[in-house]
Order: structure tokens, then C-alpha cells, then sequence
């Protein structure tokens, strides 16, 4: 079996079980709205030239508190009836294994991205619509980033003990850079100015570093 | 699999350097004291810049720590002897020790020279992430079960932990941390009678460092060695 029907076959499984369940797409839908009501409360009134550079930086932190939820729960599954252990038995690149997974990862994320974003913009009334493009690109580019690297751990923490616990520790220090380009990129995004070009080349080569190491040491991740 | 746990050649010398880095580490220790009191004092800052000689060194070790953690965790994934994965647990229980003097030391030298106990300047936030970021992969290690499963994953934290010591540096600053840090070091520029201390700090920092890590090592090699003859004794 090649690599890309390994992916498919993964991905198409994938979306699947969560067509089906809907569990995680709730899940994450909800606590990232809830994130949007819990700031409207927690911030003052900010005046309106403040709001896009504060927006920014709110809106990655809810994404990546959501990604975690979602990627804690990407491997439970298939630890009922011995499912990993078939994974990690099939005669089969884990590589692609890895891709289809963290594809699926990245496609639910950038659905909650798009939602959490309509409703940071009515909810701090925010003209989002001539953005909608770059914005985009930066969202995928910080998911990409978030769901590499998140998919190789949820697969470490699902086998170990407290992995709701473990995940969002390992997670966050690694994620840093990625949170700090997107959110620069997104900030002068709102405030109006070009594309900016050093956080979209640093989440570039986040993303590539990440991708590529995921890829590789997700071959060990599934060995008893 | 190394079944063996004496044979590395990591256990090896882990073992027979421990005396002579001790010895080392106090006589270099005590040179770097001597010339630490003498050294001139700082006009600005006064006495409060002597923190320079345990701050910087301490930051050295940190990251030596780090840095061996990950080429160790390459060498695991690679050739799967637990030797590699010993020295690598042992770098970075190390490596957070001197990171969290970095972190004590840090401040205090803060207080006296910025008026303030903390500040985003981007080596600091790089330093306290970093500190997270080896929290973590104890904390990794504490939670897996079974030695090889264990050794693999720590080994996969610590190897996709180095190049994000290197994206946070560029990172950080790309998100304008103040810098408040002096660019002395990269200028070559340390005041007169400060070089040699300095040096001396690292010199003897190092040192510890170097003896912490082959005793910390020791120690693991020498559980692994128990839990190998508690099995064994155990099967027959």
C-alpha cells in the first residue's frame, strides 16, 4: 500500500468517526465560543483602536486551547479494542499514518478557527470580510503548525499516564513560536497593514521544522 | 537493544570520571571565589554586577544540558542503547538545575541594576520557557510506563525541544521583547579585571556541571543495574 492511500484511508476514517460522533468538533466549537464570552467579561471596555491588537492575541489563545482539547481526545479511540496496536502492526509507512491523522487534525482546526473568528467579529465588532484571504493563510499556517506537532504528542500522551494532564504541558512550551508568529502576523493583519513578512517566513519554517520531525519520530511512537 | 547496563562506554567513564571532575569543580570553585572578591567593582552597577560571574556561566550549563539532552535523544532513537537515554535524563535534571539559577540569579541582578524584579526581555522569556519546556519532559518521564517506551518518548521530546530553543530566540524578539539585557559579551567588552573571572566562573561552572552529569548518570546506571539483577533473580 503506498504512502498517499495510507493517508487517505486514514483521513477518510477519520472524518468518519467524527461525522459520525461529533464529539471532539462540539466540543472544541463550544469551548472556544465559551473563550469569547469568558474575555468579553474578563477585559475592560477596550476602546475601539485597541481592540484589534488585544483581538489578536485572543484569538490564538482560544485556538490553541481548543486544539488541545480536540488533539487530547485524537488518539482515545483507538485505544478501544486494541486499534493502535493494529495501526502499529500494519505493514505500512507510520509516516503517512502520522499525515493522515494530523490532516484530519488540521481540517477540524481550521473549521473551529473560522467559526471562533465570526464570532470574535460580532462579538467585538470587527470587520473581518476584506481580511478574510491573508487571514487565511495565517490561520492555516498556525494550524499546521499546532496539529504536526500536537498530533505526534497526543499520540506520546494517550499511551501514558494523566494524558489529559500531560498534553497542554508538553504542548504549550513547543507551540510558542508558532503563537507568537501567528499572533504578530494576525495583530498588524487587524490593524491594517500589509502581510507582514518575518512571522509568516518564521511560521513557514515552525511549520517545515515541525512537519518534518513529526513525520520521523512518529515511526517510534507506536513501538511497544 | 544494549541489554548490558556496565558495558557503554557512557557508563564507563561516567563512573571513573566522577572523582577527578569533583576535585576539579572545588579547586576550580575556590580559584573563581578568590578572583571573584578581587575583582574591581563596578562603577555603575556597584557590587550587585559580581552576580555576572554565576548568572552567565549557570546559562552556559543550562543549555549545554539541554543541547546534550537532545543530541542524546537522536543517538537513542538511533541506536537504542540506554546509555544514551541514562545521559540523557541526567542533562536534563542538570540542565534545570542551572536553569533555575539562572532564574533565581537572574532577578536578584535585576532588582539592583532595572529597579524591578522581572522584565519580557526576550532572553529572559526564552530562559523561562525553556525551564517549562524540560519541566515538561521530567514531567513526560515521570508519567510513561516501561523503561523502553519511557526512553523513546522522552527521547522524541527532547530532540523537537532543541530547534525550539532556536525558534524562540527569533521568535521572541520578532514579538519585540524588550532587550534589556547588555550586549557586553557579544562586544568582548567586559571592563578591565573583569575577563578573567568571568572566565574562571565558566571554567568552574562547567566543571560542576560536568560532575553532576557523570554522577547523575552513575546513579541511573547503577538503578538500572539493580532492577537487571532484581529481574533476573526474579525469572529464576
Amino acid at each position: 500500500m503506498n504512502g498517499y492511500r495510507v493517508l487517505v484511508a486514514v483521513l477518510h476514517k477519520e472524518m468518519l468517526t467524527e461525522w459520525r460522533s461529533r464529539d471532539r468538533v462540539i466540543a472544541m466549537l463550544i469551548f472556544s465560543l465559551l473563550v469569547v464570552v469568558i474575555y468579553h467579561f474578563a477585559l475592560p471596555e477596550l476602546p475601539s483602536s485597541e481592540v484589534p491588537s488585544t483581538v489578536s492575541g485572543l484569538l490564538w489563545s482560544a485556538y490553541l486551547f481548543a486544539a488541545i482539547l480536540g488533539l487530547n481526545r485524537s488518539f482515545s479511540a483507538e485505544l478501544e479494542n486494541h486499534a493502535l496496536t493494529g495501526l502499529a502492526m500494519a505493514p505500512l509507512d507510520r509516516g503517512w499514518i502520522f499525515l493522515g491523522k494530523a490532516l484530519a487534525n488540521f481540517i477540524l482546526l481550521i473549521f473551529i478557527q473560522a467559526l471562533t473568528a465570526t464570532a470574535f467579529a460580532l462579538g467585538f465588532d470587527l470587520d473581518l470580510r476584506s481580511l478574510f484571504l491573508p487571514l487565511a493563510g495565517i490561520f492555516a499556517l498556525g494550524a499546521v503548525g499546532i496539529t504536526s506537532v500536537g498530533t505526534l504528542f497526543a499520540a506520546i500522551a494517550v499511551r501514558t499516564r494523566n494524558q489529559e494532564l500531560l498534553l497542554p504541558l508538553l504542548l504549550l512550551p513547543l507551540l510558542m513560536p508558532i503563537l507568537i508568529a501567528a499572533t504578530t502576523a494576525t495583530r498588524a493583519l487587524l490593524l491594517g497593514e500589509p502581510v507582514p513578512g518575518t512571522p509568516v517566513r518564521m511560521l513557514v519554517m515552525a511549520d517545515t521544522i515541525f512537519l518534518v520531525l513529526s513525520f520521523i519520530c512518529f515511526e517510534y511512537v507506536l513501538d511497544d | 537493544m544494549n541489554s548490558s547496563t556496565t558495558t557503554h562506554w557512557i557508563d564507563r567513564n561516567a563512573a571513573k570520571l566522577g572523582t577527578p571532575s569533583l576535585l576539579l569543580a572545588l579547586l576550580l570553585t575556590a580559584v573563581w571565589a578568590v578572583s571573584v572578591v578581587t575583582a574591581p567593582v563596578d562603577s555603575a552597577q556597584g557590587l550587585i554586577q559580581k552576580t555576572l560571574y554565576v548568572h552567565v556561566p549557570c546559562a552556559f550549563a543550562a543549555y549545554m544540558g539541554f543541547v546534550i539532552t537532545g543530541l542524546c535523544g537522536i543517538m537513542y532513537l538511533w541506536k537504542e542503547e540506554t546509555a544514551y537515554d541514562r545521559l540523557a535524563y541526567a542533562a536534563a535534571e542538570v540542565g534545570i538545575l542551572f536553569c533555575s539559577l539562572v532564574l533565581i540569579t537572574g532577578p536578584i541582578w535585576a532588582r539592583g541594576t532595572w529597579g524591578k524584579w522581572w522584565s519580557w526581555d526576550a532572553r529572559l522569556a526564552v530562559t523561562v520557557l525553556l525551564w517549562f519546556l524540560y519541566l515538561a519532559y521530567l514531567l513526560l518521564r515521570s508519567f510513561s510506563e516501561g523503561s523502553p517506551r519511557t526512553a523513546r518518548f522522552a527521547a522524541i521530546y527532547g530532540v523537537v525541544g532543541v530547534p525550539v530553543i532556536i525558534l524562540n530566540y527569533f521568535a521572541i524578539d520578532l514579538a519585540g521583547g524588550r532587550a534589556m539585557h547588555p550586549d557586553n559579551l557579544e562586544q568582548g567588552s567586559l571592563g578591565a579585571g573583569m575577563g578573567m573571572p568571568f572566565l574562571l566562573g565558566v571554567l568552574a561552572i562547567l566543571a560542576i556541571f560536568f560532575h553532576l552529569l557523570f554522577t547523575r548518570t552513575e546513579v541511573e546506571t547503577l538503578r538500572a543495574e539493580e532492577l537487571r539483577t532484581h529481574l533476573l533473580s526474579d525469572s529464576h
